[in-house]
């Protein structure tokens, strides 16, 4: 590790540790934590998926888009390495997915057709309580290297007590309230990116590319430029506008309810 | 745990037909399975518009109807809340939250709450109301019993939607392993067809039953524009 990567990694441990803000926003967090994974790790993906507390497991951030990546995290509430993970509070690695076809039947065929060749999946603990799992992902064998997994642990930590400290979680109480508000904001979004890719005739990468970049040039939280669209109030030719020269649109007419 | 859910259905799909029989069932499974003391569910009659009225579709008892009658009075209050942030709300001790709801709280108090717990009818946008929970006394959930209220939540979610889409509410267990592509394949019907979230979701549930389809397939050929559904379908 040189020098200049040391100073990257102390930043983005500041940056992750830096939760005591008044907007705190959880699936925002979760959305840097994962863009700096792959930046630190030199990973090709990585993701998060939460518990639902009702005994299953949802994507909550992913580090692109990519529907093949959104569809690698989602199939693992079935199984996959963050499943394993969440379950045993262990991490879980592969090298090798092509070989663990009958370990994770689910995981492995969505795996290979992304591209992605190794994973490692790594718990999200509070205290006792496993809430989610880091889920690294390469085209290459070598993300399973333990350094790189020991670094995506230390990130993974500092996240935890980052939420941990946020509201003084000391119960469970509001822990589980932020945990379902940011699970129910993912499903705001994918509503979302639905209507955006209608409106301008894109698929969902460029729906939620257009999401995001007009809710931080309008420094705007995500979440909430999300539900105004899925809600049916927010100017949809602002977010993404469509040139008369692109595909027929069908405009949105929203109903008098 | 997919154990404790198909537990909580067939216990459910015991007790005959009907929505209010259904969210009565709700109710009841609820106060046992919780161990709160009373328990109502309020729906919005307009979900999805700003002048959206709740209203109270079963209480356990006296005072669940009570607190629930004083959350439209005062127009704050826990089942409110959950409604808004689509999460639930979780209040082990209601001497706590004078701050929270200065309004609601001193007469949810008298009427004899010591805690409260609410969990919103919700799928991303689409929120349908709340199950509003009261105890008598002071006192948080267990993990597993926070659990049981939001998949109880979720069976009330789909009983009232079977209601709307005039289906039987024995059609249960189907949210719960939802795809993300219905959310986005919602949201194209929803643009498509100038039509609420709601009415999308419920359109796409219906091509997938008319043409014995899974949801998630149906879903799948939306979001890669393979499929178009009719505006009267």
């Amino acid at each position: 590790m040189n020098d200049q990567h040391e100073q990257r990694l102390a930043r983005v441990l500041v940056e992750l540790a830096d939760t005591l803000v008044d907007d705190f926003d959880l699936l925002e967090f979760l959305s840097t934590l994962v863009q700096r994974c792959v930046e630190l790790l030199n990973v090709t993906a990585a993701g998060v998926v939460l518990s639902d507390q009702k005994g299953g497991l949802r994507m909550a951030a992913a580090s692109s888009e990519q529907a093949r990546l959104v569809e690698v995290l989602a199939v693992q509430a079935n199984d996959g390495p963050c499943l394993d993970c969440v379950h045993t509070g262990a991490p879980v690695l592969s090298a090798d997915l092509a070989a663990e076809t009958a370990r994770w039947p689910r995981f492995v065929p969505a795996a290979l057709e992304a591209g992605f060749h190794a994973a490692s999946a790594v718990p999200m603990r509070l205290r006792h309580h496993v809430i989610g799992s880091l889920n690294l992902l390469h085209t290459g064998p070598d993300v399973v290297d333990q350094a790189r997994v020991s670094l995506g642990q230390a990130l993974a930590d500092v996240a935890t007590i980052g939420i941990l400290q946020q509201r003084a979680v000391d119960n469970n109480t509001l822990l589980i309230e932020q945990l379902q508000t940011a699970l129910n904001s993912r499903v705001v979004i994918e509503q979302a990116k639905g209507v955006l890719s209608s409106h301008g005739s894109v698929d969902m990468d460029r729906a939620f590319g257009a999401l995001r970049s007009y809710a931080r040039s309008h420094n705007l939280r995500l979440s909430e430029l999300a539900r105004t669209v899925a809600e049916g109030t927010a100017d949809l030719n602002a977010i993404l506008p469509v040139t008369p020269h692109s595909h027929p649109i069908v405009e949105p007419h929203p109903r008098q309810q | 745990m997919q154990d404790h859910r198909l537990r909580l259905r067939a216990l459910l799909a015991g007790d005959g037909n009907g929505t209010s029989r259904a969210l009565a069932r709700i109710c009841a499974l609820a106060v046992s399975e919780l161990a709160v003391t009373g328990v109502g569910v309020t729906l919005l009659d307009q979900p999805g518009t700003p002048d959206a009225q709740q209203q109270l579709a079963r209480a356990s008892d006296a005072v669940a109807a009570q607190l629930e009658d004083l959350q439209f009075t005062v127009g704050e209050g826990p089942g409110r809340e959950s409604v808004v942030t689509g999460a639930p709300v979780l209040v082990p001790d209601l001497a706590d939250a004078g701050g929270r709801w200065p309004a609601f709280t001193p007469g949810a108090r008298v009427a004899g709450a010591g805690a409260v717990f609410s969990f919103p009818l919700q799928l991303g946008t689409i929120g349908l109301g709340s199950l509003d929970c009261y105890r008598t006394s002071p006192g948080a959930l267990s993990p597993q019993q926070v659990s049981t209220g939001l998949v109880l939540a979720e069976m009330a979610f789909e009983a009232v939607l079977a209601a709307v889409a005039g289906r039987a509410p024995d059609d249960l267990g189907w949210i719960c392993d939802i795809h993300v592509e219905v959310h986005q394949a919602s949201g194209i019907v929803m643009h498509q067809q100038g039509i609420s979230m709601r009415e999308a979701l419920l359109r796409i549930r219906a091509h997938a039953y008319a043409h014995d389809l899974p949801l998630a397939t149906v879903a799948s050929r939306i979001v890669d524009r393979h499929l178009t559904l009719d505006t009267d379908e």
